[in-house]
């Protein structure tokens, strides 16, 4: 039955309640972080709007997270692994729904927007920069604006107290360099490191997500205000697919199409890339981060770390566990998995309908048993989450 | 419910395999091998497997949150109401039919008043039939268990 519907479907009382949960409608405010004191700050989001599109952050002057988050591509880019100065390992995640998530990458290795923004920056394949050039960079062009939110900067013109490249997880000389440091000042350039991540994420928290043809529906068939649209009788059997016999909603629930957490679905290795446990790694980086919830540059007061104080810890579990990711504007942002390594949404779709054996650890996902016309269901019901 | 793409006979004698299923579950959910059994006992007030203890279990945020990290009371008595203080509590659960566990490790710590004690930690992180599993061990040498059904 292809072509448009013109009929309402009906829909159950449980089913209705689903669908209001799916709902854009249903989003709530984005999460306060007790962790960053200017994550709402206005002023903060425009430095941090200036940062993430600055391409002198990096080894070669030509790279700033703008270059793999793309605004024009849903800040994510078409590439199986990001290229910044070198090539990365992982797929670009999108920004937006990941403000609402309590742990970042496709690993989990951070539980902040700020304590993400850090990574890539010092990544020898992503910026290959270090946190003593990120210094230099905001106290020569962006000093007043960096003032203004957290006070004066220590004076870095000392090369012997600051060298040029010095950071705890650079190349030997830039260890070597931080070595070298004294404790305090040490601290200072952490300090300035987090205050930069902490700007960024305030400009990430303003990055909206968008309504799809989906939620037009949804407002429809619960009867809420706003526009209302149609899906095709081969979306609306998708959507049936989707919440029902292919189990999709068991982790993709929610109005971002994710519960937040992590799953091994057996998505295979990609070649040549070094081997990859997944959240079971990620966990355990969090929690040792010193620019975690806990540690000494969060604003978080104490109990205010529950994500980090009772996160699961279980290696069993967690080996090859990953992110599940937003599906909101799934259909523009192939290829997909933690390395790109499924080329379509077609191909998605057959994944999870084989459910093969993880390389590691254990796969949650099993065989469906779809037929070709409900795999192609499936996918024609994905790209109802298009943003519009 | 629409037949939507349903057409062979085959097709939709497995249909309604499906949806006698999900009667019996209540939900739309495919076929299983942990299908949730009929007649769960919601009750959150009652005695341990082996009668040693009455425990009542009540979260502190309501409506249950789905996605966020909340806490729970437990009360922990003798069968006849004498509050039980100094109890070691170990927490775990899961979802039976999806064959997961809890998505954090909650902690359960001795609240201010003599029986009664906090679960922090705790989280749901999608809506479904949860289970929740107290392993209770007293200083005086006493200890059972208890599994209390979460329906979300």
């Amino acid at each position: 039955m292809a072509g448009a519907a013109r009929a309402a479907p009906a829909w159950s009382a449980d089913e209705l309640k689903t669908l209001r949960s799916l709902w854009l409608g249903s989003l709530g405010p984005v999460p306060p972080d007790p962790s960053n004191r200017v994550a709402d700050d206005p002023a903060a989001a425009a430095l941090g709007r200036s940062l993430f599109f600055d391409r002198q952050l990096s080894a070669n002057g030509k790279v700033s997270c703008a270059s793999c988050h793309q605004p024009a591509r849903g800040f994510t880019d078409a590439s199986a692994t990001g290229r910044g100065v070198g090539v990365g390992a992982r797929r670009t995640m999108p920004i937006a729904p990941a403000v609402f998530s309590p742990w970042q990458f496709w690993d989990g290795r951070a539980d902040s927007l700020w304590a993400q923004a850090l990574g890539p920056v010092e990544n020898p394949a992503e910026h290959g920069f270090t946190r003593t050039q990120v210094a230099r960079v905001l106290a020569g062009k962006h000093r007043g604006p960096y003032e203004r939110l957290f006070g004066p900067m220590v004076d870095l013109d000392d090369r012997s107290r600051f060298p040029l490249r010095a950071t705890p997880l650079g190349d030997d000389r830039a260890r070597q360099a931080w070595r070298r440091m004294a404790p305090a000042d040490q601290q200072a350039i952490n300090r300035i490191y987090a205050n930069f991540g902490k700007t960024l994420a305030a400009f990430e928290r303003t990055l909206k997500v968008h309504p799809a043809r989906f939620d037009r529906f949804v407002a429809g068939a619960i009867g809420a205000r706003g526009d209302r649209g149609a899906l095709s009788a081969d979306e609306v059997a998708g959507l049936r697919l989707f919440i029902g016999k292919a189990q999709c909603s068991t982790c993709h629930n929610g109005p971002l199409f994710s519960n937040g957490g992590f799953a091994n679905t057996g998505v295979p290795a990609r070649p040549g890339l070094p081997r990859d446990e997944g959240r079971a790694t990620g966990v355990r980086t969090a929690l040792a981060d010193p620019f975690n919830c806990r540690g000494p540059y969060s604003d978080a007061p104490k109990g205010a770390c529950e994500e980090l104080d009772y996160a699961k810890v279980d290696a069993a579990v967690q080996t090859r566990a990953y992110k599940v990711p937003s599906l909101r504007n799934v259909g523009r942002r192939a290829p997909y998995m933690h390395a790109g390594q499924f080329a379509s949404l077609e191909r998605v779709v057959d994944h999870y309908d084989r459910a093969p054996r993880a390389p590691a650890g254990q796969s949650e996902i099993r065989p469906l048993g779809l037929s070709t016309k409900e795999r192609r269901q499936i996918v024609a019901f994905l790209r109802t989450l298009d943003e519009r | 419910m629409s037949t939507y793409g349903y057409s062979s006979p085959g097709q939709l004698a497995r249909r309604r395999l499906i949806l006698g299923l999900a009667a019996l579950a209540g939900a739309v959910v495919a076929a299983s091998a942990c299908a949730r059994p009929a007649g769960l006992d919601l009750s959150r007030d009652r005695l341990s497997d082996h009668g040693v203890f009455r425990v009542a279990l009540s979260s502190r945020a309501t409506p249950i949150p789905l996605f966020r990290t909340h806490s729970w009371s437990v009360r922990l008595t003798t069968p006849r109401g004498d509050p039980v203080s100094g109890a070691s509590l170990a927490i775990d659960g899961g979802m039976p039919e999806h064959h997961h566990g809890l998505p954090t490790s909650p902690k359960v710590v001795a609240d201010s008043s003599p029986g009664d004690y906090v679960v922090n930690g705790m989280k749901f992180s999608m809506p479904g039939w949860w289970n929740i599993r107290l392993a209770i061990t007293t200083p005086e040498g006493l200890s059972d268990t208890i599994t209390f059904n979460v329906v979300l």
